[in-house]
């Protein structure tokens, strides 16, 4: 599927149920037609994950998700060979089930890898959307070794050779900002920081993602969730939070963001007792 | 003012951009050009957006270059940014008794005779600086077990598995950095903690150390001898605003703009000895430590006015400072500066 402008994007995100501002829309398009990776930051929250996921399913792609933690490691992301099976091999080749010679360039055959995402989204080229997911909570060694792959989408699977595509995968990396990514990742992608929707637009959400939501509700909830982010708290109620809090609320059959059914259901949308304190003391603005 | 030759005019952009900060070098200018191609006319601010900018405190200079070149842009505006910042801070590290050994006293009070005889204990201080695990793994006697290796020790025992072999991440101590505060309010501490950095840096040849007060300084090469009261002289001789003003933010954006993404600052510990009444702009210096806690492994700040129990971070730097801070200290006298080593050993793990 191909896109002639930002607009025909941010249509096909809209009927893929996810709404896009203008930015994100052109900063997609972009990503797709100059074949780089999009790099997307914003508070967690904002959606940044779901713009993957929905644009593997715009593309008709196949969605490969790494998902980063501390101390993610290149065989976590790219390929391991199954010892244990290489083990249970040798030993059918000691027992001569198997004759030796010519089978043992087999044990580091392609029956004995192990694909991880990178690898997995490599070999699929433009069938896939590579969605490598917080990429803050790697290490910096990680960060290096994606740079790598990122830079010529090619890789060297020392047993195998090196395994190229003409057409690279969609790549779309995410962070929270808990830590700089490197200049040097920066440079290879296109960025786009992703804001908190504004009113107009998180009720439109919230009304596309949560079933049976009544249209006074979901805009009642998009604006004591805006007010809500107004506050000091330590985090923030991003998107996801505002649908949880308009399902939670639906599903008590409230009217509207206010009153006991509010303060009730709180917990879906504020989830750090500090932020409740704050939230609790400023109840009465809130809701007015 | 756009220009005819429309190359040259975002050349000239670029480079505008460039004058503001932001890191466009010609390679970027290029890409702005391809992702313009791309678009419609109107849509160049969000082409720019995309390729030029690589963080959100660049959006306003952005907007602002922009609006000079090719008038008001049309983004949505959202909502003002706040950045997340972990607002967890230590409050009682150091200083369980007052009894009256030198260990306990405060380096202010502190004759030349007893800080000679202080340095020469600060070296004995561990710095137990947590270590970071790097991507090389080796062999260990425990661990995640190492199938490579074990398969290949099967060979010799005709394949059966019976010697069986380990690995685990190869660990790596952090970098630690010392940012100190020299300036004239410091004064009383300034020769104790240059004498504590000195014993650090004897420690392990990674780590560093800057002095600053209204400009900043390395110091690392000048404290590498072997002599404290030398060394300080030296680092003297090298921070020209001895005894002037703390612009404590100024100071802390030459610090990142230099070291701080070169890798420098990059998954470290860094250490800052300041009593934090800063002259400069709070807003700055909440903004550059917030810059520094994402780069940093642990920030750490050492105020000896928190020595005395009375103490509250009143001064406006100190406050704009505090959210971005791990472990908040004083740092006056040797027992505490103890207790911040065993701190990060306790706390961060090794």
């Amino acid at each position: 599927m191909r896109f002639g402008s930002a607009r025909e994007v941010e249509e096909a995100l809209r009927r893929e149920s996810y709404l896009p501002d203008r930015g994100l829309a052109t900063a997609v398009y972009l990503a797709l037609a100059m074949r780089r990776p999009l790099l997307l930051e914003g508070e967690a929250g904002v959606g940044k994950t779901e713009v993957g996921k929905t644009l593997a399913r715009l593309l008709g792609a196949e969605l490969v998700r790494l998902q980063c933690y501390e101390g993610i490691d290149a065989s976590q992301a790219l390929y391991e060979w199954d010892y244990a099976r290489q083990l249970l091999y040798a030993r059918a080749l000691q027992a001569g089930e198997v004759s030796v010679d010519e089978r043992v360039a087999e044990l580091y055959g392609p029956d004995f890898l192990v694909e991880r995402p990178v690898l997995r989204a490599l070999r699929a080229g433009a069938g896939a959307v590579l969605l490598v997911d917080e990429l803050d909570r790697a290490d910096d060694e990680f960060e290096a070794f994606l740079l790598e792959v990122l830079s010529d989408f090619t890789v060297t699977v020392p047993e195998l050779g090196t395994i190229a595509v003409d057409e690279p995968p969609v790549v779309v990396i995410t962070s929270n900002r808990t830590r700089e990514l490197h200049d040097a990742l920066k440079r290879r992608c296109l960025y786009h920081w992703i804001e908190f929707p504004d009113v107009e637009r998180e009720a439109q959400i919230i009304r596309l993602r949560v079933p049976g939501v009544e249209e006074a509700l979901a805009r009642s909830v998009a604006e004591t969730v805006a007010r809500l982010r107004a506050l000091d708290l330590v985090k923030r109620p991003g998107a996801a939070e505002a649908i949880d809090w308009a399902a939670a609320l639906t599903l008590v059959g409230a009217p509207a963001a206010e009153g006991e059914p509010a303060r009730e259901t709180l917990g879906a949308a504020v989830k750090n007792r500090e932020d409740q304190a704050r939230v609790e003391a400023a109840w009465a603005e809130l809701v007015e | 003012m756009a220009g005819s030759d429309p190359h040259a005019t975002l050349v000239r952009f670029g480079r505008a951009l460039r004058a503001e900060g932001l890191p466009v070098g010609p390679d970027r200018v290029a890409e702005l050009g391809r992702a313009a191609a791309l678009l419609r006319p109107g849509e160049l601010y969000w082409a720019g957006r995309a390729t030029l900018v690589s963080r959100p405190e660049q959006i306003e200079a952005y907007d602002a270059v922009f609006g000079r070149f090719f008038g008001p842009p049309t983004p949505t505006p959202g909502p003002p940014l706040r950045l997340r910042v972990e607002a967890e801070v230590e409050e009682d590290v150091g200083l369980a008794s007052r009894a009256e050994t030198l260990r306990e006293k405060s380096f202010a009070q502190c004759s030349r005779e007893e800080l000679s005889e202080l340095a020469e204990l600060m070296g004995r201080i561990e710095l137990a600086v947590p270590r970071r695990r790097t991507r090389r793994r080796e062999p260990a006697r425990s661990g995640t077990p190492d199938l490579r290796r074990t398969l290949r020790r099967s060979f010799r025992t005709g394949g059966d598995p019976l010697e069986r072999a380990w690995r685990r991440r190869r660990p790596r101590a952090r970098r630690l950095i010392l940012l100190l505060d020299v300036s004239g309010s410091m004064d009383a501490y300034s020769r104790a903690l240059v004498l504590f950095a000195h014993a650090a840096l004897r420690s392990d040849r990674r780590f560093e150390a800057f002095c600053f007060g209204t400009r900043l300084t390395r110091v690392t090469r000048q404290l590498e001898g072997s002599d404290p009261d030398e060394a300080l002289r030296r680092a003297a001789a090298e921070v020209l605003d001895w005894d002037g003003g703390t612009r404590i933010g100024e100071c802390l954006q030459r610090f990142l703009d230099e070291h701080g993404h070169g890798g420098l600052a990059r998954g470290a510990v860094v250490v800052l000895c300041s009593d934090g009444l800063d002259v400069g702009d709070p807003e700055l210096l909440a903004e550059q430590m917030a810059r520094l806690s994402r780069l940093a492994y642990r920030v750490v700040w050492l105020n000896p006015l928190k020595g005395d129990p009375a103490y509250a971070p009143l001064a406006r730097g100190m406050q704009a400072a505090l959210p971005h801070v791990d472990l908040f200290a004083s740092g006056h006298n040797l027992a505490s500066l103890e207790e911040v080593g065993r701190a990060l050993a306790r706390r961060y793990g090794r």
